[in-house]
């Protein structure tokens, strides 16, 4: 990990104003909205998915794009520590910016005299950490296969066809196709159940999509870093 | 122990074509330490692939790069080396100091000196304190290439690329390039240039190779003289050449190896074969009592090696 890459990073996308109105009503709306109506508990929050997309499109493919990658990669900095920094950078954000808003939720709440339990609250939020990890991990392997925020596009593809794969696979009553629409759903929108974590019966098959998607997506963000040729001659 | 490239090609396939493009074959020659080396050539004649290739941002397909003995792309490497690109894209959000502290940081050198150090290389290009603080999207052309300069040369790197280091400079930048490649120069530092400004490139470089079609044609060593012929125009005191007559001068210079090639009132033009010829000639011409003001070759060496592709005056590609 390199700090230097992580603060400049968390400053480039704090840099924008657009970025910054978007997260600013992500933070404040849901909560708002959320702690007013009677009934909703903190789980309607909703994922954490929109908040880490905000900080992670365009993560690495706009560095390659711009040209920007090769200034940072002329310094004695590895492609891997690029690649994981990026990661963490944007996992470490997008985690601040969603305690943040539980936190804004919670304070609401109270405040209403109806403030759910710390138990609760500490398995949403870790919930949606791992979930932020996860989603960061694939946001940077996307990140390396187009340029720009062309990994916004992919992700979405990716979405839909794995929603449309698993469709046809409970229509035709296919385990096959409806297995490969669950593992595109667990690519995109990674997720782990920590009330059963905390119940003591994890699903060990969902624990391990997790690590392996997360793994899985690091390592080929890398290699597929390492393999770039970074000069406008091969364009 | 500087810059060794040994037979380095390297092809390009296009997405879906068939055929490959072969930006670089089988170049070989070395960088000394403390060199400026200059790259020239036409478009597409395989200069950014070669840049690129001295960078470690591509991958050969045969051949071999190695800087001080290490491939490019080695932290050792990185560590030594400073690099300005041609299509300079900043971190724009960024100010210029902030900009500099970001590659000094990036450079792993010392935090302690890191405000003295990026100070001191702000000024070193010339922008002032309050230009250092703008966000850099606010900077002109030329102010980017500066900031841009200060990047490649922070930290005291012993190796410097340059990619057309003075496009978009206002003259006093030039001339300011001109000074920092000066000081740069004698640190030690090795300076590896690729520019179209023929001019700034004979003015600061020591040795220039000429690419063309992938292939190194020829390696000019500016500190001696020129190898290739070119046409002097002699400037003389008005009615100086009339007074000695067409038939004196066309021995004269038949004497040194030179043609005499048009004449004018005030004005000669001389074909010479080399720098020893064109000094052989003035000598003869100022012997012969007409009084020279000005004698210039009509194109630069570089120029020439543009205008006349090299083909039996070629040197061979090695230092």
């Amino acid at each position: 990990m390199n700090a230097t890459l992580v603060l400049a990073f968390w400053r480039q996308r704090l840099a924008s104003p657009i970025r910054l109105v978007i997260l600013s009503l992500m933070v404040l709306l849901p909560p708002a909205l959320v702690s007013a109506i009677r009934g909703l508990s903190i789980t309607s929050l909703g994922d954490a998915i929109p908040l880490a997309m905000v900080l992670a499109v365009g993560m690495i493919g706009q560095d390659v794009s711009s040209g920007v990658l090769q200034l940072i990669l002329a310094r004695p900095v590895r492609r891997s520590e690029y690649v994981l920094s990026r990661w963490l950078a944007v996992a470490l954000g997008a985690s601040a910016v969603s305690l943040l808003q539980i936190g804004i939720f919670w304070g609401l709440s109270a405040a209403r005299g109806a403030a759910p339990g710390f138990d609760t609250v500490a398995q949403f939020a870790l919930g949606r950490e791992l979930q932020i990890f996860g989603v960061a991990a694939t946001m940077a392997f996307l990140s390396t296969l187009i340029g720009g925020v062309g990994d916004l596009a992919l992700y979405a593809l990716i979405m839909i066809l794995g929603g449309i794969v698993g469709m046809i696979g409970q229509v035709r009553h296919s385990s096959v196709l409806t297995w490969i629409g669950q593992e595109m759903g667990a690519f995109v929108s990674p997720k782990i159940e920590v009330a059963q974590l905390v119940a003591g019966t994890p699903s060990w098959f969902t624990l391990a999509t997790y690590a392996s998607n997360l793994t899985l997506a690091l390592v080929l963000a890398i290699l597929i870093l390492n393999r770039k040729e970074l000069s406008y001659a091969s364009g | 122990m500087g810059i060794r490239v040994e037979g380095l090609s390297k092809s390009y396939r296009r997405l879906l074509a068939v055929e490959t493009v072969r930006a670089l074959n089988g170049v070989t020659l070395e960088i000394q330490t403390g060199e400026i080396f200059g790259i020239i050539g036409p478009n597409g004649a395989g200069k950014t692939t070669f840049l690129g290739c001295l960078l470690g941002f591509l991958r050969p397909d045969s051949g071999a790069v190695t800087i001080d003995g290490h491939a490019p792309d080695d932290l050792e490497v990185r560590r030594v080396t400073g690099y300005l690109p041609e299509r300079l894209v900043l971190d724009r959000w960024m100010s210029g100091r902030a900009f500099l502290s970001y590659h000094h940081a990036l450079a792993r050198l010392p935090h302690a000196a890191r405000a003295r150090e990026v100070d001191v290389a702000l000024e070193q290009v010339g922008l002032a304190a309050d230009a250092a603080s703008r966000p850099i999207h606010r900077y002109s052309r030329g102010m980017l290439q500066r900031l841009g300069l200060a990047q490649a040369l922070i930290g005291e790197p012993r190796y410097v690329f340059l990619d057309e280091p003075a496009s978009g400079v206002d003259p006093a930048g030039v001339v300011l390039f001109r000074r920092l490649l000066n000081e740069v120069k004698g640190r030690g530092v090795t300076v590896v240039i690729n520019s179209h400004q023929l001019e700034q490139v004979e003015r600061v470089c020591d040795r220039v190779a000429f690419v063309s079609g992938g292939r190194v044609e020829a390696i000019e060593t500016l500190a001696a003289g020129a190898t290739l012929a070119r046409v002097l125009r002699v400037r003389a005191l008005s009615g100086a050449f009339d007074r000695a007559g067409r038939d004196a001068l066309e021995t004269l210079a038949r004497g040194v190896g030179a043609q005499l090639a048009d004449l004018a009132a005030a004005q000669a033009r001389f074909a010479v074969a080399d720098d020893d010829g064109a000094a052989r000639l003035v000598a003869a011409l100022v012997g012969a009592g007409i009084p020279v003001i000005e004698a210039a070759p009509e194109e630069s060496r570089l120029e020439r090696l543009f205008l006349e592709p090299p083909t039996a005056t070629r040197t061979p590609p090695t230092p």
